[in-house]
């Protein structure tokens, strides 16, 4: 499957989804005018790679600085597939990188944690 | 003269300690270099990390309102990309704390909606502000809503009081209502 790479733009992060290796990043800050049309082809892609997996071994880089609230909202759907291929047999790594006195987006990956227990999920906190 | 007009305008903006202050038409492009200049204006005053989030993140979500919302639109009024619309955004420093304030006109029919969106949070406490986040999180997206219906929450969530709300109807054009907002940082 060809690889999905979007550079970043000032309000959006870079997407960087390489599903030949099974690795997908996304990186930056999130607050594009409009977040559905944004990351709605993007989690289209994601679902499309997802389908044609199994017994994969796929890791997942978020390090996103800041999303604003539709991004949240997004972000969120595209754990829950990611989630879901989780519990179709695949091994999903999530690796939750975040600002060490960042609480929002701390909190936020324990959400995840909360709502999407098949992930395999590593919280890396990042000293300035 | 020039000058005297100038600065007439900058001793009121620096007696009520205003560090940013823009009143216009708000697209994506103008709330990308205000968060440029935000960013850069916030490192200066010395604000801590967690609070310089806070105060970054509440911009966002004002502009993007306003961008959104505003009735005076230069933009098709159905258009969901590439909008202008027009708003008036400041920060400023009241004692220890920042506080951002932001209004825009809205139809005066909508009025109602979005006070009754705003009323609940103002007597929630930090957890329950917290707990309609999560549950709003999980919900389908309100229909009138652009973003995710989460805006509003998380303004309250990242201010550290209540979220101050006022509608002032314009009395030359009754169909319009200015909606102004405030957070406390």
């Amino acid at each position: 499957m060809d690889p999905l790479f979007i550079a970043a733009s000032p309000t959006s992060p870079e997407v960087d989804f390489r599903f030949d290796q099974h690795t997908l990043s996304i990186k930056g800050e999130s607050y594009p005018e409009n977040a559905a049309a944004f990351y709605g082809p993007v989690i289209a892609r994601v679902q499309a790679y997802l389908d044609q997996c199994s017994d994969a071994e796929i890791t997942v880089h978020v390090s996103l600085a800041y999303f604003n609230s539709s991004s949240t909202k997004m972000l969120f759907s595209f754990f829950e597939a990611l989630n879901d291929a989780a519990m179709a047999g695949n091994q999903v790594r999530l690796n939750w990188y975040h600002d060490e006195d960042d609480d929002t987006i701390l909190e936020f990956g324990q959400e995840l944690q909360d709502d999407f227990g098949a992930l395999d999920f590593h919280d890396h906190a990042v000293s300035n | 003269m020039l000058y005297k007009e100038f600065s007439d305008f900058y001793e009121v903006a620096r007696k009520r300690h205003i560090i940013f202050f823009y009143v216009g038409y708000f697209s994506q492009h103008v709330v990308a270099a205000i968060s440029e200049t935000i960013k850069a204006r916030l490192d200066t005053a010395g604000a801590a990390g967690p609070t310089r989030r806070r105060i970054f993140s509440s911009f966002v979500e004002m502009s993007q309102n306003i961008m959104h919302y505003s009735s005076d639109t230069l933009t098709p009024n159905d258009a969901n990309e590439n909008q202008m619309r027009r708003g008036s955004f400041c920060i400023g420093m009241k004692d220890d704390s920042f506080f951002l304030l932001c209004a825009n006109p809205v139809d005066s029919a909508n009025a109602e909606n979005i006070r009754s969106r705003l009323e609940p949070l103002h007597t929630m406490s930090m957890e329950e502000i917290k707990l309609a986040y999560k549950k709003a999180l999980r919900e389908e997206t309100p229909a009138d809503s652009k973003g995710a219906g989460l805006g509003f929450l998380t303004m309250a969530r990242d201010a550290s009081e209540p979220l101050e709300f006022e509608f002032v109807r314009d009395e030359h054009n009754p169909d319009t209502t200015v909606f102004c907002i405030k957070a406390i940082i």
